[in-house]
């Protein structure tokens, strides 16, 4: 994405609290760490071509640590973010060491047992967890609390984070991921070490998940296990199909696109809403080849065919 | 959301006529998509139907009063968004609805946040208004505590000593399990727990619990397995026999979404509670309670369930509350709640009770039996007020102390 | 301790063992039928078609209202039993032609998620068709009562079910391996470029993949209805058992969904007894496990994984 139309994101997101109403900014606080685990999820998906079906374990894992650590520990919320990552991450290393001697549709079904495997443990082990009673009145400290203030501080985090994937991508990492994913064969000849490379991406991927996992604790107010269940899991997927994979603001744009469509559709149709919304996705897969960011493409395409 | 737009949902039914004035808006956030609509449908009707009432009767202090419907999805965070909604943007006066308790329990913590009185309606953990109880939620129906009580109750007059039970692994099969066991030893001192079955929630085959059942040695059981769930286990029960052999205590299997899908495999001689409002004990202690049912049938083109007549009580108290608080002031409904007060309806009293904002209604316990048209009924209805089961104010403040300890 | 303790009147009881163990086949026979049409359609078009267990709810829900507007005889069921699979069939045969011909050439994922948006639009037809509450269908007569197996009840309806199961796995063994079609679909996971090349019509193949597996799927719903209540949600439960069970057998392997589906019955009929309260996590869990031990399934292609 080219840097003024970057500058011009970054200057009306830092307008809106000025011009949008309380609700909207919330509504563009969940767009934003939606956005960051879409892109968490990409890094492994579009970039490491590596589709995981159990990423919800390391948003909930985020999520709870967060949670248990400002409950139980009395942590700071700012302190919990920074420590729920890790753990996040910790737990993707360990599920990723079995995950990632696995391809394609074993290692999404895999990444899906221990989804379910993490959800089990959250949901039974009530003395901990709260169970399905889950953990309440989770909120930011006083002066972050406000929905503009605590809109402030997610957009930052959440831009700071997808800088910091941007910069991974694009590092020889990121390149030897690619590669990786295009010929893992290939890539092993010229001296990649192909294991270590999706173990780490899946490590990564799993604590910036675990991030916005952390990031929505404090927004909800309260975490629940179905944070881990596989239904979940599937909303970075659509997020990021639907935004467009193959580039890295796509899963933004996604995530933009697709809250904004779900919560309009359910508040007009409550309950039909499943019906219109899934047809706008089988409309966005068959007609769009690129997702929302090719509706861009088209009409930039078409401006340019325009032109004499 | 509009009148005009609350009216298209609802069919037309919400149009005030007498009431005038600026709308009093209660935002509505309940399961209306996917598998929880068997329930929510005809509560929806119940509520707007009290609705329409009320504000032809000339509304709440002469203001019409309005739902704005919200869909959880089933999933508490959707719950939280939509009350965000509804209070940030939609500028609702008050917040109601649930049916599922972790629904229930999201939306209460993010009121006590919010400082806004937010009306629990279908869910049933007692929870809500006890371990995670506070001043600005309050219960409008029953909760798991004194209909299972009553179920026990029963229970306790048959000489079972020897007790299983069948119930889904989460909150709600637990709290059910604990409830029911601990007022039947109570009352009955000599029973033993034979054996435990927690199948998922969910559960499609229940064989390998039903033979388990078989050999336990029995000689009763619970299950706390409700709605689909529990039409397949029936189903799946008869023919191994289970019910010939092991007395069947169920605490939803009453119910007409249960009930009328069985058919002719519904478990005969069933002890269950249930809303039986045809029964002929019912409608003579009850004498308004027909006329009730016809006016719904009218409207919904169906019998009304449980759930209808807790959508029409809610929208009743919650006006009720609003009423003698003689404003819509947060802080002052909740003292008119503080105070406690009654009310009748065409199924008996309904008492609000200060200490804890919970409702108590009448409990029914009966068994099933085959009526004269081969359709499945719960007959020999027993009633007992909600009253000589419930919890007392005592217990309930030493179960928030507890809690609160817990928490920190 | 407990677990032993649970375990021991088992022990000393023979005849509750063996039903235990026919009723975990019966299970696992039921699993089988859920989960081939879904191994079926992978094997051949690499699609994971994720409205299978809307396919499956679909069956049990035209088995409703067949059997409701048939004259109540002995034979309404039966014939309800034929029909409804070819409803299903018939919805699969236009998913295919309208929406998933346009598609093949695209990402696996993008699939993915169009059969995903599939479960939000059939779940919501079947509410609207249908309306929310729970139905019911009633074994036929011969079926409904049960016989006596080692000095026990067991229910009729599942011998059907028993034999049945069984004689569509063969039936489908034959057509693999004795029928001309069958080869092309042997071929066809294997390489269907090649067989496209070789000049046969893999676009109508694949119609007739889809078609076939969701005939598969409607049959098994058709067949459940009478065992379960028929109401909305079924389509989760039944995709996440079809998933696990296709997934423990290897992807595309049909003898790998009839083995890994006794096993999961099985499991579940004794595991249960052992750890009760494991039931929300076996399936994931035997996945897990063999997905670690085997990568690529019982039986699936070790190239594949």
């Amino acid at each position: 994405m080219a840097r003024p139309a970057l500058l011009a994101v970054a200057a009306l997101l830092a307008l809106a609290p000025l011009v949008l109403p309380p609700f909207f900014l919330q509504l563009l606080t969940e767009i934003a760490i939606a956005g960051l685990f879409a892109t968490a999820f990409n890094l492994l998906m579009g970039f490491g071509g590596m589709v995981s079906f159990g990423h919800a374990a390391y948003f909930a894992l985020g999520a709870y640590a967060s949670a248990l650590l400002v409950k139980k520990a009395g942590l700071s919320m700012i302190a919990a973010l920074a420590v729920a990552p890790v753990l996040a991450g910790v737990g993707a290393l360990v599920f990723g060491i079995f995950i990632v001697r696995l391809t394609a549709t074993y290692f999404a079904m895999l990444s899906l047992a221990f989804g379910q495997i993490v959800f089990t443990v959250i949901f039974k082990w009530k003395s901990l967890t709260g169970g399905d009673d889950g953990l309440l009145g989770l909120w930011p400290p006083d002066w972050l609390k406000s929905p503009a203030a605590y809109y402030y501080f997610t957009v930052a985090v959440v831009g700071v984070a997808i800088l910091a994937l941007h910069r991974i991508v694009d590092s020889p990492f990121g390149s030897a991921l690619k590669a990786v994913r295009e010929n893992p064969r290939r890539a092993r000849y010229i001296g990649i070490d192909v294991r270590r490379h999706q173990l780490l991406a899946f490590v990564i991927s799993g604590a910036f998940s675990g991030l916005a996992g952390g990031l929505f604790a404090f927004y909800n107010g309260s975490v629940f296990p179905d944070f881990a269940f596989f239904t979940k899991s599937f909303e970075p997927l659509v997020v990021a199909l639907l935004g467009g994979v193959g580039s890295f603001f796509g899963p933004l744009a996604g995530a933009f696109g697709f809250k904004l469509l779900e919560w309009a559709i359910s508040r007009q149709w409550p309950v039909y809403w499943p019906l219109v919304l899934g047809s706008v996705v089988i409309a966005v897969v068959v007609l769009l080849p690129r997702g929302f960011v090719g509706l861009a493409e088209v009409r930039a395409w078409a401006r340019s065919a325009r032109r004499p | 959301m509009s009148l005009a737009g609350v009216a298209l949902i609802a069919g037309g039914s919400a149009a005030p006529a007498a009431a005038q004035g600026k709308p009093i808006r209660i935002g509505e956030i309940n399961s209306y998509s996917g598998l929880a609509t068997v329930y929510t449908f005809p509560y929806k009707e119940g509520l707007l139907m009290a609705a329409k009432e009320i504000n032809d009767a000339g509304g709440v202090l002469g203001r019409p009063i309005e739902f704005v419907f919200r869909d959880d999805k089933l999933k508490p965070d959707e719950a939280v968004k939509a009350a965000r909604e509804l209070v940030g943007q939609e500028k609702v006066d008050f917040l109601a609805g649930c049916i599922s308790s972790g629904v229930g329990l999201a939306i209460s913590a993010y009121a006590k946040d919010a400082k806004t009185l937010y009306f629990a309606t279908h869910c049933q953990t007692s929870r809500l208004t006890w371990d995670d109880g506070h001043r600005y939620v309050a219960h409008t129906t029953n909760n798991v505590n004194q209909y299972v009580r009553a179920l026990a109750k029963k229970a306790s007059t048959f000489p079972y000593a020897k007790w299983a039970h069948i119930s889904p692994d989460y909150e709600y099969g637990h709290n059910v399990w604990d409830e029911f066991i601990a007022y039947l030893k109570q009352l009955k001192p000599d029973v033993q727990v034979t054996q435990q079955n927690w199948p998922k929630l969910g559960e499609t085959d229940h064989s390998a619990y039903i033979t388990s059942l078989l050999q336990s040695g029995s000689d009763a059981f619970l299950s706390s397995v409700w709605g689909a769930q529990e039409i397949a286990f029936v189903k799946q029960a008869r023919p191994f026999g289970l019910f010939d052999k092991v007395r069947y205590f169920s605490a939803s299997v009453g119910n007409p979404d249960e009930l009328d899908p069985l058919g002719k495999e519904a478990p005969i001689g069933a002890i269950t509670p249930g809303f039986a409002w045809y029964d002929e004990g019912m409608q003579q202690r009850h004498p308004k309670l027909s006329e009730w049912v016809k006016k719904y049938e009218a409207q919904a083109k169906k019998e009304p369930t449980l759930g209808a007549s807790w959508g029409y009580a809610s929208a009743y108290i919650i006006a009720e509350a609003i009423k003698r608080a003689k404003s819509t002031d947060t802080d002052k409904v909740i003292g008119a709640l503080d105070e406690g007060y009654e009310m009748q309806f065409p199924w008996g009293k309904v008492i609000m009770r200060g200490c804890d904002h919970q409702a108590i209604p009448p409990q029914w316990v009966g068994k099933v039996k085959m009526n004269a048209q081969g359709k499945p009924v719960l007959a020999e209805v027993e009633e007992h007020h909600g009253q000589e089961l419930i919890r007392s104010c005592e217990e309930v403040a030493k179960i928030r102390l507890t809690a609160a300890g817990q928490k920190k | 301790m407990h677990a032993i303790a649970n375990l021991f009147p088992w022990i000393t009881n023979g005849s509750l063992i063996m039903i235990q163990v026919m009723s975990g086949l019966a299970v696992g026979m039921f699993l089988f039928l859920v989960s081939v049409g879904m191994s079926l359609i992978f094997g051949v078009t690499r699609i994971v078609n994720l409205a299978h267990g809307s396919f499956y709810m679909v069956g049990a829900y035209l088995m409703v209202t067949l059997v409701g507007i048939l004259p109540e005889r002995p034979w309404a069921f039966w014939l309800a039993l034929c029909v409804a699979p070819l409803g299903v069939a018939l919805l699969g045969g236009v998913i295919e032609m309208t929406l998933l011909r346009r598609i093949y050439h695209r990402d696996p994922l993008m699939q993915l998620i169009l059969t995903f948006g599939l479960i939000l639009v059939i779940g919501t037809l079947v509410l609207l068709l249908w309306g929310p509450d729970n139905k019911s269908v009633q074994r036929p007569e011969s079926l409904a009562g049960s016989v006596r197996l080692f000095g026990q009840f067991f229910p009729s309806y599942y011998v059907l079910v028993l034999v049945l199961a069984p004689l569509v796995a063969v039936s489908m063994w034959l057509v693999f391996y004795r029928t001309r079609w069958g080869m092309l679909i042997r071929a066809a996971t294997v390489d269907r470029e090649m067989l496209g090349a070789l000049g046969v019509n893999v676009a109508a193949l694949y119609t007739q993949v889809f078609v076939f597996g969701s005939w598969l799927a409607g049959l098994a719903g058709a067949l459940a209805a009478p065992t379960v209540a028929v109401a909305l949600g079924m389509d989760s439960d039944v995709l996440t058992n079809a998933f696990v069970v296709v997934v423990i057998g290897g992807l595309g392997s049909f003898a790998g969904s009839f083995i890994s589906a006794i096993m999961v019955g099985l499991l579940q009929s004794f595991g249960i007894l052992i750890f009760p309260a494991i039931s929300i996590v076996l399936l994931f869990a035997l996945m897990a496990v063999v997905l670690i031990v085997r990568p690529w399934g019982l039986l699936g292609r070790p190239e594949d994984h």
